[in-house]
Order: C-alpha cells, then sequence, then structure tokens
C-alpha cells in the first residue's frame, strides 16, 4: 500500500518537474508579489514608524519572503481535485480501488509540494537573496523547530482543503467556497501581514481559530520573534489542530462516503 | 450446476427525487418547500449469474442498467434486496469485493490522465498489490491481446479512444478479476477497435474463465459476445435467457421478400400479411409456427411469377425493439 502511495508521490513529482511554463509564471508572479511586499514595508518603516513591536525591517523582509516561498510549496490541491472528480463522475473509479481515495489525494499534494521545493521555492530564494540579501534564521534552533512548525502547518492547511472538498458531496456546486476559504486563510494566517499588526481583539480571536497556525507560527519562530520556550508550545498546539482537524475531516467522510454510498450523490 | 458468482434477490433502489417548478415563483417555492417524490430506480430485480458466463445486460436508456450495475460493484447501496458477489456482500465488505472486479466505463476511463499508460499499470499494481511474476505474467498476455506495445510509453491523454479503451480493459484486468463489468465498452469505437476488443473479450472469458456482463447499446456486441440477454425497463426485468429463445419469443415473425417479373392482381395468401409493397417488390410476413418458409414460397411460385425471393431472419434489434415497446406501454 505505502509503496502506491509513494508512487504517487514521485509520479506527480516528475510531471510536475516537466511542465516548465507553469513554474516560469508561479515564480515571476511570486516574485513580484514579494517585491512588492518588500517594498511596502521599507516604505511604511522609511515613514520613521520605528520598531513596531520590536520587529525590525529585517524580520519583517525575512517573514515576507519566506511566507512568499511557502505559500509556493503548500500545495494543498484536494479540494479542486475532488471538485473535479465529482463533476465529471470522476469519483467513481477512485471508489472501484481498494485503496483510501483520501489518502492517494494526499500523496498527489505531498508530490506536488516536494517538486515546487525544486522548482519554485528554490529559485524564489536564490533571487530572494539577490535583492535583500540571504533571509538567514535567526538561532539555528529556530531554524530546526522551523521545520516541523512548517510540517504542521502543511497538515493543518491539508486537512482544511479536504474539509471544503466535502462540502462538494453535499452541494455539488462548490462555486466560489474554494476561494473564499483561500482569502479567510491568507488574511487570518498572517501570511501577508502578521497578526501582530491586527487589533486586539482580532488577534484573541484569532488565537482560537487554526488559520494563524498555518503561516504564522512557523514564520514568527524563524525569525525569532516567538521564544524557544514559546515555540515548543506552539508546536502543541498546531498538532492538537492536526488531531483536531483529522477526526472532524475523517467523521465528515465517513458520513460523506455513507450519504453518497446511498443516495448516489 | 454451475458454480455461482452473482446472486441478486428482489433489488430495489429507490430515488427521491425534488420537483422543481418552473418560473420564478415555482423556483422560490421549491427552495423553501421541496416537493420530494420516491422514483424507483430499480424496482425488484432477482437474477443469478454463474462463473464464466457472458451476460449482456441491456434495457433502454434510464432503464436502471447503471444503477444496477452501481449496486453490484457497491457503490451505491440497496433500499432493499440482497446482492452477492463471489458470495461476500459488496455493500458489507466493498474493498474486498472491488479487488475481484474489473470494472470499465465506455464514457470514462481509470487510468490516470498525466502518467503513461505503462505508468498508470504500475500504479495500479502497487494499489493491487499483485505479486510481481503474476503481474509481468498476465500483462504480457494482454500485451498480446490488445496490442498495447505501441503505444504503452504515450502519456494517457493523448491516446485515441480506441487506444484508451484497450488500455482500459487492460488495466481492469491486471489484477485478475474473477468478475468484469463492462459498461458499453464499444461506445464511440471503429469497426477495428470494437472487433479486437469484442475477441479479447471471448478471449479472457475462454482461457480465464471470468465472468462478463455488459451494458451496451450495440446490439452487435450483444449478439457476437452474449450467450444470455437479460432485458430490463422500468427498473424491472422484462426478458431473461438465452439470445435465441428471447428472439423467438419477442419476435416470431419472418419476412419474405419476392421480388415480380410483371405486375399480378391476386397477391394474398392466408397465413401471410403483406406488410410492405413497392413497385414488383412485395414484403410478406410469417410466422413459424402457422407455416415454413418453403410452403409459402412454393404456394406462392405457383401462382405468382417470381424472379427472386428472399427469407429475412428477425434480428435481435427487432426482438429488442419489441421488448422496449411492449413494456413502455405499462
Amino acid at each position: 500500500m505505502l509503496q502506491a502511495y509513494w508512487y504517487i508521490t514521485k509520479m506527480r513529482m516528475l510531471t510536475n518537474l516537466a511542465y516548465r511554463f507553469e513554474v516560469f509564471t508561479s515564480v515571476g508572479t511570486n516574485l513580484i508579489i514579494m517585491l512588492a511586499s518588500v517594498f511596502l514595508w521599507q516604505t511604511a518603516y522609511g515613514g520613521g514608524i520605528g520598531n513596531v513591536q520590536s520587529l525590525s525591517l529585517q524580520d519583517l523582509t525575512t517573514y515576507t519572503i519566506l511566507s512568499i516561498i511557502l505559500s509556493s510549496m503548500f500545495v494543498c490541491d484536494v479540494q479542486n481535485t475532488i471538485y473535479y472528480k465529482i463533476r465529471e463522475g470522476q469519483i467513481v473509479t477512485d471508489f472501484y480501488r481498494p485503496i483510501p481515495l483520501l489518502a492517494c489525494y494526499l500523496a498527489d499534494d505531498i508530490g506536488g509540494s516536494l517538486s515546487s521545493l525544486a522548482n519554485k521555492a528554490l529559485p524564489l530564494i536564490v533571487f530572494a537573496s539577490l535583492f535583500f540579501g540571504i533571509p538567514w534564521p535567526s538561532f539555528l534552533l529556530n531554524f530546526l523547530l522551523f521545520i516541523p512548525s512548517c510540517l504542521l502547518s502543511y497538515g493543518i492547511l491539508w486537512l482544511l482543503s479536504a474539509l471544503v472538498g466535502l462540502i462538494a458531496f453535499w452541494v455539488m456546486e462548490l462555486g466560489n467556497m474554494g476561494m473564499v476559504k483561500d482569502s479567510i486563510v491568507r488574511v487570518l494566517s498572517g501570511s501577508i501581514v502578521p497578526l501582530w499588526f491586527f487589533p486586539e481583539s482580532v488577534q484573541t480571536v484569532s488565537k482560537f481559530l487554526p488559520f494563524q497556525y498555518t503561516y504564522q507560527t512557523p514564520l514568527g519562530i524563524y525569525i525569532g520573534n516567538i521564544g524557544t520556550k514559546e515555540a515548543l508550545t506552539a508546536l502543541a498546539v498546531q498538532a492538537v489542530w492536526v488531531i483536531l482537524l483529522f477526526l472532524l475531516l475523517a467523521a465528515g467522510w465517513k458520513r460523506t462516503k455513507k450519504k453518497t454510498l446511498i443516495q448516489g450523490g | 450446476m454451475k458454480e455461482t458468482v452473482i446472486e441478486v434477490n428482489n433489488l430495489v433502489k429507490e430515488y427521491m427525487i425534488t420537483k422543481k417548478e418552473s418560473g420564478l415563483r415555482g423556483s422560490l417555492k421549491s427552495l423553501l418547500f421541496p416537493k420530494k417524490t420516491i422514483v424507483n430506480g430499480v424496482d425488484g430485480i432477482s437474477f443469478s449469474i454463474g462463473k464464466g458466463e457472458i451476460v449482456g445486460y441491456i434495457g433502454p436508456n434510464g432503464a436502471g442498467k447503471s444503477t444496477t450495475i452501481k449496486m453490484l460493484t457497491g457503490i451505491l447501496h440497496p433500499t432493499s434486496g440482497s446482492i452477492k458477489v463471489c458470495g461476500i456482500s459488496p455493500q458489507a465488505d466493498r474493498k474486498s469485493v472491488v479487488r475481484k472486479l474489473g470494472v470499465v466505463f465506455g464514457q470514462r476511463t481509470q487510468l490516470y490522465w498525466d502518467l503513461r499508460l505503462g505508468e498508470s499499470f504500475e500504479l495500479l499494481r502497487r494499489i493491487y498489490q499483485i505479486d510481481m511474476t503474476a503481474y509481468e505474467e498476465t500483462l504480457a498476455i494482454l500485451r498480446d491481446v490488445l496490442k498495447l506495445d505501441e503505444f504503452m510509453d504515450t502519456p494517457v491523454r493523448q491516446l485515441s479512444l480506441g487506444q484508451r479503451m484497450r488500455g482500459d480493459l487492460a488495466a481492469a484486468m491486471l489484477h485478475a478479476p474473477s468478475v468484469l463489468f463492462l459498461d458499453e465498452p464499444t461506445i464511440g469505437l471503429d469497426a477495428d477497435a470494437k472487433h479486437a476488443i469484442r475477441n479479447f473479450i471471448k478471449e479472457i472469458n475462454r482461457t480465464r474463465g471470468v465472468t462478463v456482463i455488459l451494458t451496451t447499446h450495440d446490439l452487435d456486441d450483444v449478439e457476437q459476445l452474449c450467450n444470455r440477454l437479460v432485458v430490463v425497463n422500468h427498473g424491472k426485468i422484462v426478458e431473461d435467457g438465452p439470445i435465441d429463445t428471447i428472439i423467438h419469443k419477442l419476435a416470431p415473425y419472418r419476412l419474405l421478400v419476392v421480388e415480380l417479373k410483371q405486375p399480378c392482381e391476386d397477391l394474398v395468401h392466408p397465413a401471410a400479411t403483406i406488410i410492405k409493397q413497392d413497385g414488383l417488390k412485395i414484403w410478406y410476413q410469417f410466422e413459424k409456427k402457422r407455416i415454413f418458409a418453403a410452403e409459402l414460397i412454393s404456394d406462392l411460385s405457383q401462382k405468382l411469377p417470381i424472379q427472386d425471393l428472399s427469407v429475412k431472419e428477425p434480428d435481435i434489434e427487432d426482438a429488442i425493439r419489441e421488448v422496449y415497446k411492449t413494456t413502455s406501454a405499462v
């Protein structure tokens, strides 16, 4: 079984590496966003605001660059995969296989993420280093904590995407649900502007939502804005979210499957 | 008595259908108070299929064919009734049933769009955890019978329909299933590809004893492949039996086409009816039970100057049209 997942991951990597045009456009757009955001921070800080919440301009530059690199790597196509498969009736053929289909989609997305690491994240790091210097982590220890935190972030993002995908089974027409979710994630995860700049109330509410643990947590750890002790707590919170969302997905999937099988979708 | 592979008992599948009313007022009304009606997609079907049979499962569009296939393969639960495939209920244990099944949809592919054909097969090998030697053995046969070699390394999205279909058949056979479900396997294919696919079906049935259940609208498929026919309409089985019997029962008429040398007055024969007349050509319809062709011909040739004649057997198409016609009135 594992062999099959690994093969899916591998084949996704190989196919993605073969698409060159997509890589150019993706690296291109991400680079433009990166430059624009960094210049924005530079202008904001140039206006004499000084360090906000003990974040220096250098911190924010690193934060922004890495945020964009992470977003190019976190491939969560599962919601679209499910949506298209349902719309085209292709989902049926997946049910005929003696293998859990969500796990297959996860293997597929992991393949996409790994290929993005090579053909999107690496070029972005090179360009970013050329323009703004290498975005070093604050300490080596932070970097070591950053890696598992990223993995947990990916887990949260993927599970959220899969949950949205499940809705497609019920409503047939997903419409803009995916985009709405993506926008919420983008804002509340702190991927564009860290939540530390948001009003107190938003920050309080966000503590109880999964979103900020997807970008802000690993990035905060990386730039050292989250201390080692806090980082460990943050990792634990991330893990709790992964478990919660996983249980939610498992329960939702069970019900969805039952409904599909009984009502014929 | 042959071993039973599929056993279906009093299968019923009800669908909830929300009736939409027309107009703005109507759609608002159905949004707030949806009017639900229950429709019987499949209405009390029972049959059993023995090992090694090739069964044609036919019926007009919307007769409940696909619904039945879906229930047999476990991806749909029946409202009531029981199903046993290889002794297992597909609803209770879908995963072990699908291991024994091969399923091919003419309109859909189970191959992986981005992968080459060979890579799709390799992935399936891993999913079904097929032993390497068995896999290679099966694949060698499939490559040979379906002539896959020319496009094994072509990405699936670039395959022609005929090639893709052959690829799909191979994919469905890789894990050596004991039952093969084919849903319109020859739809949209050219004569050559159809021929190849029919040959393949016969071949695996003969050499591996695979039970085949085939739904199709192409009656040539049925005539050339199936030894048994199950005809459904409106969710009920209307005929079940060997093809010849069904034809005889439903279309007992034969046709005698006579071409005369010159026009004649007295054309009638007591045992036959004239159904069509076109210049010197006359079509007589007669029942096998009432009169033999030889008698009719000799009777007619005594009074008519016959130049040419031919006898037409009713074909499967007539029989099936007859079934659809008679049952749609119910």
